[in-house]
This record gives C-alpha cells, structure tokens and sequence, in this order.
C-alpha cells in the first residue's frame, strides 16, 4: 500500500482553500490547509508535505515570503496559484524558486495535470530514458526515437530538448535555457533560443499546427508540455 | 530751502574760502615760514576737495595758491616772486592741491559707485529671497525694480503681446535702453527654458545696467521655478491617480477572481459526483459553461481597463501562431468540445510579435463570436500565414459558416466602420475587445464575407522574423 502524497494548501480565502482541499483529497492525496504564509511555513515545518500549493496575495505574511522561506531549506516542489493579469508577481514566485504556476480562475483538471508532473520530477532517481506518447529520449545514448524512427538532432538542438523533457511541466526561464544549453556564450540572445527552438519543434512535432511537446510560456521561456507514458497518480 | 542743503551746498565755499583768509590770518598772527603756511593751505584744499566737488576745489587752490604768494613770499603784499626757488614752491604747491583735489574727488565717485552697487546688491539679494520662498513673482518684481529706482515696472511676454520694443528684443536677445521723460526705459530679456521668452520692463530707472539684467534674470529663474511646482503638483496628482487606478484594479480583479474560482472548484466536485445522474450533470455542465462566459467577459474587461488606464502596456513578443491557437483550446474546451476546429498554421509562417496574453483574448473573442453564430455542425477554421502582401506581417484568420455580418459593419475591404461593434446586440463586446487589442498589438482586425457563406474575421500583427544565422 503506497501513502498518498501530502499537499500543503495555502489560501487566504477559505472558499478556496476548503473546495481545493476536498478535490484533492477526492483525488486520492492527503491535505493540510493554512491561511497566510506565517501558518504555511509553520505547517510546512510541521508537516513536511510533498507538495505546496500557495496563492501570493495573503495579509500577514504573503506567498513570496512563504516560497523564500521554504526555498531557504527545501527543495519541496511549490505550485503558486496566480491571478491573470498579474504577471509580474508570477515571474517573481518563479524567481524566488516556485516550479509552477496556475492561473485562477483555473479548473481542477489543470491543476492536477500540473501537481502531477511537479511530483513526479521530485520522486526517485533520474531516469535514464523518457518516454512520452511516441517520443523516446535515451539520456545515456543521447538518441532520440518517434514511431519507432530515429530523429537526427543537432548537439544544441539535443540539449534543449534533453533540457527541457527532463524538466516536464516546469516552465523554463530563456535566461536558465542560455545559461544551461550554452553556458552563457557571449552573443547569446533569446533570438538564439528561438531560432533552435523553432528547427527542434519542426523535427519533433508531428502536427505544427497542434504543438504536443514544447510551447512558448509567455514571458517566462517555454514548457515540455507532454506527459511521461508512466504515469503514477491519475 | 532747508539749514541742512543750504549749510551742503554752501559750507564747502566757506570752507575754501575761511579756510585760506584764517591759514593767511594765522600765519601772519604766528610768523610762520612759507613751508609750513604752504601745508595749512594744502589742508584747507583737501578738506574743501572732501566736502564739496571739483569747482569748489579749484577755486579753493586756486585762492589759496595766490593768498600763499601775496602773504608769503617775498616781496611780500604783492602776486610777484623775486627768488627763483619760491617759484618752485609755489608750482608745486600748485600742482601737489590739483593732483590732491583729483584723488580725493576720485575716490569720492568710486566711494559713491561702491554705495550704488551695495544698495543695487541689497536690492537683488532681499529680491531672490522674496521671490523662492514666497513665490509671488509679479508683487516681488514690482517691489524690488521700485528699489531699483524705476517709476514702474511690468512683465510681457512675446505670446501675449508685442510692440516694436518686444520685437527688438526678441531678433536681438540683448537689453535696450530707450531715453524717456523720467530717465531711460529699460527692456530685459526673460530667459525661460533657455531661451528669450518675454520682457522685464523698467521705466524711468537710473539703476546700473548689470543690476537690472541679474533682476530680470532672477525673475525669469523664479518664474520657471514656479512653472515647474505647477507641472511637479500636477505629475504628482497624476501619480496618485494611477496608483488609485491601478489598487482598484488589483483590489476588482482579486475580489471577482476568487468566488470565481471557488465557484470553479466547487462546479468541478459537483460534476465529480453527479456522474451517474444524467439531468444534474446537464446542470452542473450548465453551470460551468456559464461561469467560464462569466470569466471571460472579466477577464476582457479588466484587460480593457487596464489599456484604458495605461497600467497594461501591451508586453510584445515573439509568440507562435501555433501555441496561441493550443491556448485557446485550454480556455475554451466547452466551443472545442462542441464542434469541430480545424487549425492550419502554414509551414513557414513566422511568429507573431504580439502580446501573448492580448493575442489570446483577441482569438477566443472571435472564436465565441463565431461559436455563437454559427451552425451546430459546422466547423470553425483557424489559419495563421504571412501577410500575402506584407511579410512583416502575419495574418491569423478565424472563418465560419454563420450567417455573414449584417451590413453596415464593415467596408468593402473588410475594416470595421466606425460605431459599427457598438452594436451590442450584433456581435456582443467582443468585436470592439478584439480590435481594440489588436490596435493595442500594432495590427488590426477586419471582417470580410466569406466566399460559401460566412464570415472570415482576419488579424494582421507584426511578425517577429527570425534573425539569419545563429551561432549553434
């Protein structure tokens, strides 16, 4: 018998907080609910749950605070709960250390997508190969297979998508992408980014039209969208 | 004539000339030596030269010049000298009180000059003081140019007025001085912003020029000073204003978003239990299609009000047709899940250089727009190409089979005509959203039929090229 995953809940709105709380826990994960980001953090030491899902407007003490605090001595992933048209505090939670976002109004679906990803990234070793629908990466080989044929990429164009497949559902900064594919070589720009970015989704998107893998995460970067085959929680 | 200007304009002549009679009297009296009588005459020039002007010191010398030769030197009692070294003397006494006299009434100007500019100094100071701290620039001008000597004073400025002086003043930059009946009129340039802007005008001053062009330049400094409390009081009342705008947009968004959002999550744990109940689920179905309507037209609103109030600035960037389309999907999964979409997106169509956010409400508005119109089992289509006569441009196309708009909407090349998405009833709000996002994206939003019936609602945005070559 496996024991459901703890999710910490920090809402000032206890609407939410409560209706949240039922879903998830409808959904098989196990709840602990607080108002402002004083209690969170104190539920988070307490607690010690798998996952954080937190608004950023609260009295008292707010969302950054909480995601600071927690950053400070944990790498447990946090979900932030933003509001449309406030997209600059989503940029900073992302930059105090939140893995994810989702914008409210947002339906329970979205968000259990999203915790889902976030705890699969955070559990077990590294796998050596990620299967997602018919895209296989063999991280040891460095190859790259969709329906059953090999997909010649460059050494760049392998890296960022390397980058990105191993982050899944985490919305990747431009910034963290040059710092990390291309070591932060001078002249490298987000038209750099995008120029790869366009030949990687060409050979790997089946249908351009209709992206499966990665999509642009307006004014953040972009985001590997698709979902392991191997899923856990449903 | 009173005691006090009789006994100035009159005691310097009895000076020169009581003087000399009681040094010729004494020296007499006393026997004195021609040496010493000829320094008691040079006192009595020098002390005449103090108190009176020049007139008075050269009769004063001249007067005691021949009282030292007719009282002593010999022969005595007559203006003629025997010994040659006596006419030495008494030339160089001569010269010795006129050179005197010249000093002295010298530095009695310069003494007088020193005075005038201490007074015109005084003047200017206690003016700069007035004009900073209590900021009444036309009281403070008058006051302080009345100081200065002028009969009267005024301010004109070239966009006010003008008169054959203004004009001169204006080419030339540079102070004229007219004569008048009170003395001279004086026309200062007032410098504001830098430049020659109006006219300080003195009349009937006999104040130094110097004076009156550092008063004019104070006045100008203090006039732009309080232009600019005017304009920083103002910037300031803005300032408070779009800090008001922008809490009430915050405070708005946050209280309509939250029981939104509980709402939201609410229906979703409704739907998760009315699953084997097929006329409570239509219900809760219902129900959330509903709150996601309500979500957008809040989410349109609130966008709308934040262009208005100049707190969203469109945020442009490089933004695929394709993934704008995927987001559109995510928002709209009640249209999506009812009729077929179609999405084409041409194979070497660029990037839009658009607000992502924007871009996304401009396409679901049209989508609904569509949805609502248009026959159950037809499908919408959305394309994304290059301009077909611009390739700076992207043209992204929604096209249904709906009824066409009615006329009157738009031109014959499509561009909406002016009142025409104020009809509510026609096409709701979200006609007038679209395209006042789509000027906000630098692109604009057309309507033209389409060819089998139909409308096609079309978009053109910047596109965001690629650059040539990127190092791998």
């Amino acid at each position: 018998m496996t024991i459901a995953p703890l999710m910490l809940v920090v809402d000032d709105d206890p609407a939410i907080r409560e209706s949240l709380g039922r879903e998830l826990e409808a959904s098989g994960y196990t709840t602990v609910l607080a108002s402002d980001g004083l209690a969170g953090v104190h539920a988070f030491q307490t607690h010690a749950p798998d996952l954080v899902l937190t608004d950023l407007s609260m009295p008292r003490s707010d969302g950054f605070e909480l995601i600071a605090a927690i950053r400070a001595t944990s790498n447990t992933p946090i979900l932030v709960l933003s509001v449309r048209g406030n997209d600059a505090d989503k940029i900073r939670a992302l930059d105090l250390g939140a893995d994810d976002f989702v914008t409210k109004p947002f339906s329970v679906g979205e968000l259990l997508a999203r915790v889902r990803s976030q705890l699969r990234r955070h559990s077990g070793t590294p796998p050596t190969v990620l299967a997602f629908d018919d895209l296989r990466i063999d991280l040891e080989r460095r190859r790259v297979v969709q329906g059953g044929r090999e997909i010649r990429l460059t050494p760049t164009e392998y890296s960022l998508l390397e980058l990105l497949a191993t982050n899944a559902g985490k919305p990747m900064f431009t910034d963290h992408i040059i710092a990390r594919v291309w070591r932060d070589a001078p002249g490298t720009t987000a038209d750099t980014v995008r120029v790869h970015m366009v030949a990687l989704r060409k050979k790997i998107e089946p249908e351009p039209s209709s992206p499966r893998y990665i999509v642009t995460e307006p004014w953040v970067g972009y985001r590997f969208i698709a979902e392991p085959v191997a899923d856990g929680l449903q | 004539m009173t005691a006090d200007r009789w006994l100035r304009s009159v005691g310097p002549w009895l000076i020169a000339i009581g003087g000399t009679a009681l040094v010729t009297a004494l020296g007499r009296e006393l026997d004195m030596n021609p040496s010493t009588a000829g320094f008691l005459f040079l006192i009595v020039v020098l002390v005449s030269s103090l108190r009176g002007g020049l007139l008075v010191a050269m009769v004063a010398s001249v007067i005691a010049t021949l009282s030292y030769n007719f009282f002593f030197f010999p022969p005595l009692h007559t203006l003629s000298i025997s010994e040659p070294a006596n006419w030495v003397a008494l030339a160089a006494f001569l010269v010795t009180s006129v050179i005197v006299n010249r000093l002295v009434i010298d530095a009695r100007v310069a003494a007088e000059r020193a005075d005038q500019r201490r007074n015109e100094l005084e003047t200017l100071y206690a003016l700069s003081i007035e004009l900073f701290t209590a900021g009444a620039v036309g009281d403070a001008t008058e006051r302080a140019l009345k100081l200065l000597g002028a009969k009267s004073s005024s301010l004109a400025f070239f966009d006010a007025q003008s008169t054959p002086e203004l004009e001169h003043l204006q080419r030339s930059g540079e102070p004229l001085e007219l004569p008048s009946p009170d003395g001279r009129d004086v026309y200062l340039p007032l410098f504001l912003g830098g430049k020659v802007t109006g006219a300080l005008i003195a009349r009937g001053t006999d104040a130094s020029l110097p004076a009156l062009v550092s008063a004019s330049r104070l006045i100008g400094l203090a006039l732009e000073r309080e232009k600019f409390l005017e304009e920083n009081a103002h910037v300031q009342a803005l300032r408070e204003s779009e800090t008001l705008k922008t809490s009430l947009l915050r405070a708005i968004s946050h209280d309509l978003t939250t029981p939104l959002t509980a709402i939201t999550i609410h229906t979703e744990g409704l739907r998760r239990k009315a699953e084997r109940d097929a006329e409570l689920k239509d219900s809760v179905s219902g129900i959330a299609g509903e709150t996601s309507r309500l979500r957008r037209r809040i989410d349109n609103l609130l966008a709308m009000a934040r262009l208005e109030a100049g707190k969203a600035k469109p945020r442009r960037e490089p933004t695929p047709p394709a993934d704008l389309f995927r987001a559109v999907r995510e928002n709209l999964p009640l249209v999506f899940g009812a009729r077929q979409i179609l999405v084409h997106v041409e194979g070497d169509c660029p990037d839009a250089n658009v607000d992502p956010f924007l871009a996304l409400e401009i396409l679901v508005n049209l989508i609904e727009n569509a949805h609502r119109v248009s026959p159950p089992e037809t499908a919408i289509e959305l394309r994304a190409r290059t301009h077909p006569l611009d390739p700076n441009q992207v043209r992204i196309e929604v096209l249904d089979r709906g009824p066409g708009m009615p006329p009157g909407v738009a031109d014959a090349d499509g561009n909406l005509l002016a009142g025409a998405t104020s009809d509510v009833a026609q096409r709701g709000l979200g006609l007038e959203i679209a395209r006042t996002f789509a000027a906000a994206n630098g692109g604009s939003l057309g309507i033209t039929p389409r060819p089998g019936g139909g409308t096609i609602a079309r978009i053109d945005v910047p596109a965001a090229l690629l650059p040539e070559s990127e190092p791998a």
